[in-house]
């Protein structure tokens, strides 16, 4: 790389933005987090850790925090079940039927988190489609309060990350040679085996970031809690935007939304950890 | 189906099952789409799928409320505005990355796309305290800052991947026949990578439409953007107009789904 080349002025702006509007932001959060209360001004001139010291000695917070963190894991999981089967069959999938299938997640993942959200409200109405489909199977003997409960929060989290997942998975799936799986298969490997030696495996390079990327959207998702999840329950996400816009206590928003942000960063990592070994164990 | 089934042919049962599986699939991520459009439509006075009768009431009642079309109106220029200085960024930014290579080149795509990695809340939260410190929070100035740098990972992304296909070689010939960097600029590159920089505008526009956490936050003093607006009313009033305006949002999207398709294709956007 030639640092006298011109053409790299042009990223300048573009650098500029993100580490003025983001990276200094969030940097500038961090001490936020350990400035005093303010009387007047949402925040005050001194530093302490007392912000920390309330979240960590308090049983509330760890209980919203435990729910926040354990929801989106839950979302994860379940977008993991409902994607592998859609980008299974959309990686085989060529000319006009692609176009249509690729339409069929583009339109939602192009559609706004509150519109989404707002169609899980009119299917969860008490006369409304979900309750109707549960009677008709028998599953339930009378409608079902459904909004403003965790149950939805989760299926229309669910709903929001989807295509996240379905894409990566798509793509690894896609750069599977057709040969590899026709030779195992001639050499008298059965459906099964053929799926678990082969296309699981190679399939990870898209799960793998598609569950990361879709546990740290999920994790701090503010919009689908808010206006599906109550009054009742609290998230982390609406924990936090209720102190910066409801009390202005800057620094107590601040210091939750780092335990919230270095917690997600634990379980990552720990998720990694975990999955490279197990990684290691399939490949010996 | 493909070489797979056919390979297995002799277990049907499992293709029907899988089918039934995938068609229910589907009707999970259209759902919520398909109620909303419905519910638009409805003679009624409540939100309900499916709705009562047919009639174009709500869309009326929609456009003769102030604050909803004030917030339409006001997403539509942000997002205007965020597509075009989005577009022109991140084609600046992507001719750069261009000239980066080996290791560094990793690292400047996962700056370039760090508003996308990143949870909106967490971007959100400190551009609240940034703001206030330089004097720009509650302004409509501040939120379009927002906008455009929670858009811009769009517009790269789309932007970068359509000048990757442009030969290098080209731009050489141009030079050796004594073009000016902005002539081959103008005249071999701007062309080539025109369907991706177009995407990347509607893409980004189509994200800053949608932008919910981010508005929230950096709200300026009196003004809403649709989406607040909407999940105002949703609050406090939940009537039909409410799936008027979610459907003209969605009517939105599907055209970006429709103009990607046209301009690179959808299996080559996404």
């Amino acid at each position: 790389m030639s640092l006298r080349n011109p053409k790299l002025l042009l990223a300048i702006p573009a650098v500029a933005l993100i580490f003025v509007f983001m990276i200094l932001p969030i940097t500038n959060m961090i001490e936020m987090s350990f400035r005093t209360p303010g009387h007047s001004e949402p925040f005050g001139d001194d530093y302490t850790t007392m912000h920390y010291d309330r979240i960590l000695s308090d049983g509330y917070y760890w209980g919203v925090l435990g729910r926040s963190l354990l929801t989106a894991g839950a979302v994860t999981l379940l977008c993991l079940i409902v994607s592998y089967p859609i980008a299974w069959h959309m990686s085989k999938a060529k000319g006009l039927k692609a176009v249509f299938l690729y339409a069929c997640i583009a339109s939602p993942l192009m559609t706004g988190v509150l519109v989404r959200n707002f169609g899980w409200m009119i299917a969860a109405a008490l006369n409304g489609p979900l309750n109707e489909t549960l009677l008709a199977l028998g599953m339930i003997e009378r409608p079902l309060r459904l909004l403003f409960t965790q149950g939805l929060v989760i299926l229309a989290l669910v709903h929001v990350f989807v295509p996240f997942m379905v894409l990566p998975i798509n793509n690894a799936l896609r750069n599977i040679s057709p040969t590899l799986i026709e030779a195992s298969s001639s050499m008298g490997a059965t459906r099964r085996e053929v799926f678990r030696d082969i296309i699981l495996p190679l399939s990870f390079p898209g799960i793998y970031p598609g569950m990361i990327l879709v546990y740290v959207l999920a994790v701090a998702a503010y919009v689908t809690p808010a206006l599906l999840g109550g009054q009742m329950v609290s998230y982390m996400p609406t924990l936090i935007i209720g102190e910066l816009t409801g009390t202005f206590q800057w620094p107590f928003g601040s210091a939750l939304a780092i335990v919230l942000s270095v917690s997600t960063i634990l379980v990552v990592g720990l998720f990694t950890a975990l999955t490279s070994r197990l990684m290691e164990r399939s490949k010996a | 189906m493909s070489e797979m089934t056919n390979t297995f042919s002799n277990q049907k049962p499992v293709n029907v099952g899988f089918g039934i599986l995938i068609v229910l699939l589907y009707i999970f991520l259209m759902a919520p789409l398909v109620m909303i459009i419905g519910a638009s439509f409805t003679n009624g006075m409540m939100i309900e799928f499916p709705p009562q009768g047919f009639s174009w009431r709500w869309y009326i009642e929609f456009f003769e409320r102030k604050d909803l079309v004030d917030g339409l109106l006001m997403s539509l220029r942000i997002g205007a505005i965020t597509a075009v200085v989005t577009m022109t960024v991140a084609m600046m930014a992507a001719m750069a990355g261009q000239v980066i290579s080996g290791k560094l080149s990793g690292w400047f795509q996962l700056g370039m796309t760090l508003p996308l990695l990143v949870p909106e809340l967490l971007t959100a939260v400190g551009l609240l305290f940034f703001l206030y410190k330089i004097q720009m929070a509650k302004t409509v100035m501040g939120l379009q800052m927002g906008h455009i740098l929670m858009s811009f990972p769009y517009a790269y992304v789309s932007i970068a991947a359509a000048i990757r296909q442009v030969p290098a070689s080209l731009e050489e010939a141009s030079a050796s026949l004594g073009a000016t960097g902005w002539q081959t600029f103008r005249l071999v590159i701007l062309p080539l990578v025109m369907p991706g920089l177009a995407m990347g505008g509607i893409f980004s526009f189509i994200n800053s439409f949608d932008l919910y956490t981010i508005s929230l936050l950096l709200k300026p003093l009196g003004g809403n953007t649709l989406p607040l607006a909407l999940f105002d009313f949703l609050t406090y009033e939940f009537k039909p107009t409410a799936a008027a305006a979610a459907t003209l949002s969605i009517l939105l999207s599907i055209g970006g789904v429709a103009l990607v398709q046209k301009l690179v294709g959808l299996q080559r956007a996404f």
